[in-house]
C-alpha cells in the first residue's frame, strides 16, 4: 500500500506530468478570468483559502514530507543540511499564500457587501510607534534570534571535501536559490538561462508598477480587483521559480538525471537524451538533402519561427482581445508587456518541445554561440 | 565675454568633463585586468605514444593538467576536460563509452563530439605534437574547435 | 527630605545628568514623551511618530521587511567576527573554516552566518510577495519597488559571493557554473553571441582573458584571484552598495507616504 503510494508519487513528480498538471490546475486555483472563476467556485477551490482548507494543505504537505523523512531514499535528500531552507521555503510560501489569499477573499466579500476592507480603520485611527510598534519589533527580533540560534546549534553548516578543480561532484548543484535557473539551463543555453532570463526577470519586476495601470487594490489584500496581475505574478513566482527550485533540489540526481522523490539516486541510471536541432529535422529528416553549409540558410526555419513568435501575437492580440490594453498602456508599454509575457511562456514551450520531439535548439549557430 | 564665445567655452568644458569621466571609468575597468597572470605553464610533455593504450581514454593528466589523451589506430588527440556547457569536469564512463557531465547531463563521445544534454558544441582539442625527444607535447594555449572546422588542422591530431 | 517620591537607585539614575543628557525626553509615560522619544532618537526616527492602525497588524505586514533588515545586521556582525579568523587564500581558506568550528569558542558563528543568509533570502522574497499581494508597488511607490528589486538581486549576489569562501567542493563548482554563465553574456563574454564581432582584424577584443568572466574571477578559472575578488565583493563591495540602497529604500518608504494604506 505504502509502496504503491510512493511509486504513484514518483510517477506523478516527473516534470512532464507534474508540470503539466500544475499548468492545468493553476488557472482554476488562481482564476485569471471570470470563466475560470465560475469553475473555481463550482469545483469548490475557493474553500482552499478558508481555515479548513489551509489546515488540509498544511496536513497534505506535512504527510508527504513525513513520508519522505521515513523513506530510505527521500530521507537522505530531505535530511541534507543545505536543504532545510527549502523545507522552510515550502511551508512559508504556502502559509503566506494562504494568508494573503484568505485576507483577499474576505476583503472581496466585504467590498461586495459594500463594507470597508479589513485594513481600513479610517484616517483617524492612529497608534503611537512607541510602544505599539516598537514592542512588536522587539518580540520579532527575539523570536528570530532564538530561531537562528536553535537552527545553528542543531544543524552544523555543511563543509564538503576541500576544493578539487578536476573532480566535479555528481550532481553539482548551484546554491538552492539559483536552482530554478539551473533547471532552465537544461532547456536553454547559458546566455539565455544564465544571463538574458535573469535580466528579464529583474527588468520585468522593476517594470511592474509602470505597466500595471490598475489603480484599485493598493494598500490592502484583494483578488477580485486585480485577478490577472495576481495570476501572472503567482504563476511566475510559484511555478517558474519556487516549483523549479523544488525540482532542482529534490528531483535532480546524479548526472542531472531526473529521479522521483522515493527513487534511489543511482549513478548507473541511464536516460538516453539524444537531442536534435530543428535544422536537422527540416533539412535532413523532412527534405532529405543534408544541412546547407551557411549557418543563416541552415537555420532559416528556426529564425522565421522565433521572429514570428515574438512578432505575430502582439499584432494579432492588439487588434483582437487586448485592444483595450493597447489603448490604456500605449504602444511602448504594451510591447514591453507582451514581450515579457512571451519570454516567460518560452520556458514551458521549450520544455514541452524537449519532452515531445527531443528538440535541442530552434536556432543553432554554435559558430557564434547563438543558440535558442 | 560675448555670448557665443561663452557657449563655445561651455561646450568645450563639458566635453572635457565628459572625456575625463569616461577616461576615469575606463581606467577603473582596465584595473580589473592584470598585466601578468600567475598561472601554471600551458604546455607539457606526457610521454611516448607507445605509453598509451590503443582506443583507451587516458585519465592520467586529468587531475594535473585537465586533459584527456586518446590514442586510436591512426593517432592521438588531446581533449579538454572542460565541459562546453558550463565548465564542469565530465566523467569518462568506460561501460557506456562516453563522457558524461555531472552538472547538467551533457554527453560526449570518445571523439569529443557532443550527442546528448545541453552542451552546445563538442569538447575542445588542444595542440598536440611530437617533441624533439620523441615525446608527445600538449600545448593548451592553442585550442581547436570542431564547429569552426579546426579539428582538421595538422596540430589538432598527432598521426603516429 | 522634602521630595519623598524620588528615591531608590533606578529613580536616581533616571534623574541623573548623564541619563538626561542621553535620553532627553525621560521615561516615555505621557503621550508627548512617547512622541518626542521617537522623534529625538536617530534610530527610532526611521519610523514616523504615529501609524495607521493596520500598520502594526502582523496579518498585514508579515514583518518580513523588518526581519530582512534585522538579518542583514546579524549577518554584518557575524561576518565581521568571522573575518578575524578567515584568510582568503587557496592555502588557508578551507582549513580556516574547519578551525572555526573546532578551534574557536562559540563555534556556531559560521552556522549563524550561513543559516542567517538563507533566512534572509527567504525573508526578502516573502517581503516582495507581501508588497505585491497588497498592491503596495502602485503609485506613488513605483520607484521604491524598483529599488527593492535591485536589493533582492544584491541579496542573492551577496549570498552567491559568500558561497565560494569555504573553498570546498560545493563552493568551487557552484561558482564555476555560475561564473561560466557570465562567459556567455552577449558581447561581453568570450563565449557569448556577438562577441566574435568585436574584433580588430584577427585579434578578438573579447577573449578568455579580457571578458566579463575574467573581470569577475581575476583569472582564467576559479582560483586564487577569484577567491580574493569574491571575498572583497562579499565583505566590502556589495554590502556598501546595499547599505546605500537600504537608506534610499527606508527614506522613500517615509517620503512616499509611509506604509501603504487602503485607497
Amino acid at each position: 500500500m505504502l509502496d504503491g503510494i510512493k511509486a504513484f508519487l514518483d510517477i506523478l513528480s516527473k516534470p512532464q506530468i507534474s508540470f503539466t498538471l500544475i499548468i492545468f490546475i493553476f488557472p482554476f486555483v488562481i482564476p485569471p478570468t471570470m470563466w475560470f472563476e465560475k469553475w473555481h467556485r463550482k469545483l469548490g477551490l475557493h474553500l482552499l483559502w478558508t481555515r479548513k482548507g489551509g489546515l488540509y494543505m498544511f496536513a497534505f504537505i506535512t504527510i508527504i514530507l513525513l513520508l519522505g523523512f521515513f523513506d530510505e531514499n527521500f530521507g537522505k535528500i530531505l535530511g541534507k543540511p543545505d536543504n532545510v531552507p527549502i523545507i522552510i521555503l515550502i511551508y512559508s510560501v504556502f502559509f503566506f499564500l494562504w494568508l494573503s489569499m484568505s485576507s483577499a477573499y474576505k476583503n472581496d466579500e466585504r467590498m461586495a457587501r459594500g463594507e470597508k476592507v479589513e485594513e481600513d480603520y479610517g484616517p483617524d485611527e492612529k497608534v503611537l510607534v512607541w510602544p505599539d510598534l516598537v514592542y512588536i519589533e522587539m518580540i520579532a527580533l527575539i523570536l528570530m534570534t532564538v530561531f537562528l540560534l536553535v537552527w545553528s546549534i542543531g544543524l552544523p553548516a555543511p563543509l564538503e571535501e576541500a576544493a578539487n578543480p578536476s573532480l566535479s561532484p555528481n550532481p553539482a548543484k548551484a546554491p538552492w536559490y539559483f536552482l530554478g535557473l539551473q533547471e532552465m539551463l537544461v532547456y536553454f543555453d547559458p546566455w539565455l538561462a544564465g544571463v538574458i532570463f535573469p535580466t528579464l526577470i529583474i527588468v520585468g519586476l522593476m517594470a511592474l508598477p509602470y505597466v500595471d495601470d490598475n489603480p484599485k487594490a493598493s494598500g490592502y489584500y484583494s483578488f477580485a480587483n486585480r485577478r490577472a496581475s495576481i495570476f501572472i505574478f503567482l504563476f511566475g513566482f510559484l511555478t517558474l521559480w519556487v516549483f523549479l527550485i523544488v525540482v532542482g533540489t529534490f528531483f535532480r540526481g546524479p548526472n542531472w538525471n531526473f529521479f522521483g522523490p522515493f527513487e534511489e539516486w543511482s549513478v548507473a541510471k541511464v536516460v538516453p537524451l539524444t537531442n536534435v536541432n530543428l535544422s536537422e529535422y527540416v533539412w535532413v529528416k523532412m527534405l532529405r538533402i543534408g544541412l546547407p553549409s551557411h549557418p543563416l540558410v541552415r537555420e532559416v526555419v528556426g529564425i522565421v519561427i522565433v521572429v514570428l513568435y515574438f512578432g505575430l501575437p502582439p499584432v494579432i492580440l492588439a487588434r483582437g482581445k487586448l485592444r483595450g490594453l493597447v489603448e490604456r498602456l500605449g504602444a511602448t508599454r504594451y510591447a514591453l508587456v507582451i514581450f515579457l509575457a512571451l519570454s516567460m511562456m518560452a520556458l514551458p514551450i521549450k520544455m514541452y518541445l524537449r519532452w515531445t520531439i527531443n528538440l535541442k535548439y530552434i536556432i543553432a549557430i554554435p559558430e557564434s554561440f547563438f543558440n535558442i | 565675454m560675448k555670448r557665443r564665445k561663452f557657449i563655445t567655452w561651455l561646450s568645450v568644458g563639458w566635453l572635457a568633463f565628459a572625456g575625463a569621466t569616461g577616461g576615469f571609468f575606463t581606467m577603473i575597468i582596465r584595473f580589473l585586468f592584470p598585466n601578468v597572470l600567475f598561472e601554471p605553464p600551458q604546455s607539457f610533455k606526457v610521454g611516448f605514444p607507445s605509453d598509451f593504450q590503443l582506443n583507451q581514454v587516458d585519465e592520467r593528466f586529468k587531475q594535473s593538467q585537465a586533459v584527456w589523451l586518446v590514442r586510436t589506430a591512426e593517432g592521438m588527440y588531446a581533449l579538454s576536460t572542460v565541459c562546453t556547457h558550463l565548465g564542469c569536469t565530465p566523467n569518462w564512463l568506460i561501460t557506456d563509452n562516453k563522457f558524461k557531465c555531472p552538472c547538467h547531463g551533457s554527453g560526449f563521445r570518445k571523439s569529443g563530439i557532443n550527442f546528448e544534454g545541453p552542451a552546445p558544441r563538442p569538447l575542445e582539442r588542444y595542440r598536440i605534437v611530437l617533441a624533439e625527444d620523441g615525446q608527445v607535447l600538449v600545448d593548451k594555449s592553442v585550442k581547436f574547435q570542431y564547429e569552426k572546422g579546426q579539428w582538421d588542422s595538422p596540430e589538432a591530431f598527432l598521426t603516429t | 527630605m522634602a521630595d519623598k517620591k524620588k528615591t531608590g537607585l533606578l529613580a536616581s539614575i533616571g534623574d541623573s545628568q548623564i541619563w538626561k543628557s542621553i535620553f532627553r525626553t525621560g521615561v516615555p509615560v505621557t503621550r508627548r514623551q512617547r512622541m518626542m522619544g521617537v522623534l529625538n532618537s536617530v534610530f527610532l526616527h526611521l519610523h514616523p511618530v504615529r501609524l495607521p492602525k493596520h500598520a502594526v497588524k502582523l496579518k498585514y505586514t508579515w514583518c518580513m521587511g523588518g526581519l530582512s533588515f534585522f538579518l542583514f545586521l546579524v549577518l554584518t556582525i557575524s561576518g565581521i567576527l568571522l573575518m578575524f579568523y578567515y584568510r582568503p587564500t587557496v592555502e588557508y581558506a578551507y582549513t580556516d573554516i574547519m578551525d572555526l568550528s573546532e578551534q574557536v569558542p562559540l563555534g556556531i558563528m559560521r552556522e549563524i552566518h550561513r543559516w542567517g543568509a538563507h533566512a534572509m533570502v527567504i525573508a526578502v522574497w516573502l517581503h516582495m510577495f507581501r508588497v505585491f499581494m497588497t498592491g503596495s508597488y502602485k503609485p506613488p511607490r513605483e520607484f521604491n519597488w524598483a529599488v527593492g528589486v535591485i536589493m533582492l538581486f544584491l541579496t542573492l549576489l551577496l549570498s552567491f559571493t559568500g558561497y565560494l569562501l569555504p573553498w570546498d567542493q560545493l563552493a568551487i563548482w557552484a561558482i564555476t557554473v555560475g561564473a561560466n554563465m557570465a562567459r556567455a553574456t552577449p558581447f561581453l563574454g568570450h563565449e557569448g553571441p556577438g562577441a566574435s564581432l568585436l574584433a580588430i582584424g584577427d585579434i578578438n577584443l573579447v577573449s578568455m582573458t579580457s571578458d566579463i568572466r575574467f573581470a569577475l574571477l581575476g583569472g582564467r578559472f576559479v582560483g586564487e584571484g577569484a577567491l580574493l575578488r569574491f571575498y572583497v565583493l562579499h565583505c566590502v563591495g556589495l554590502p556598501f552598495i546595499i547599505a546605500i540602497l537600504m537608506a534610499v529604500h527606508f527614506w522613500r518608504v517615509r517620503k512616499d507616504g509611509g506604509i501603504s494604506t487602503p485607497v
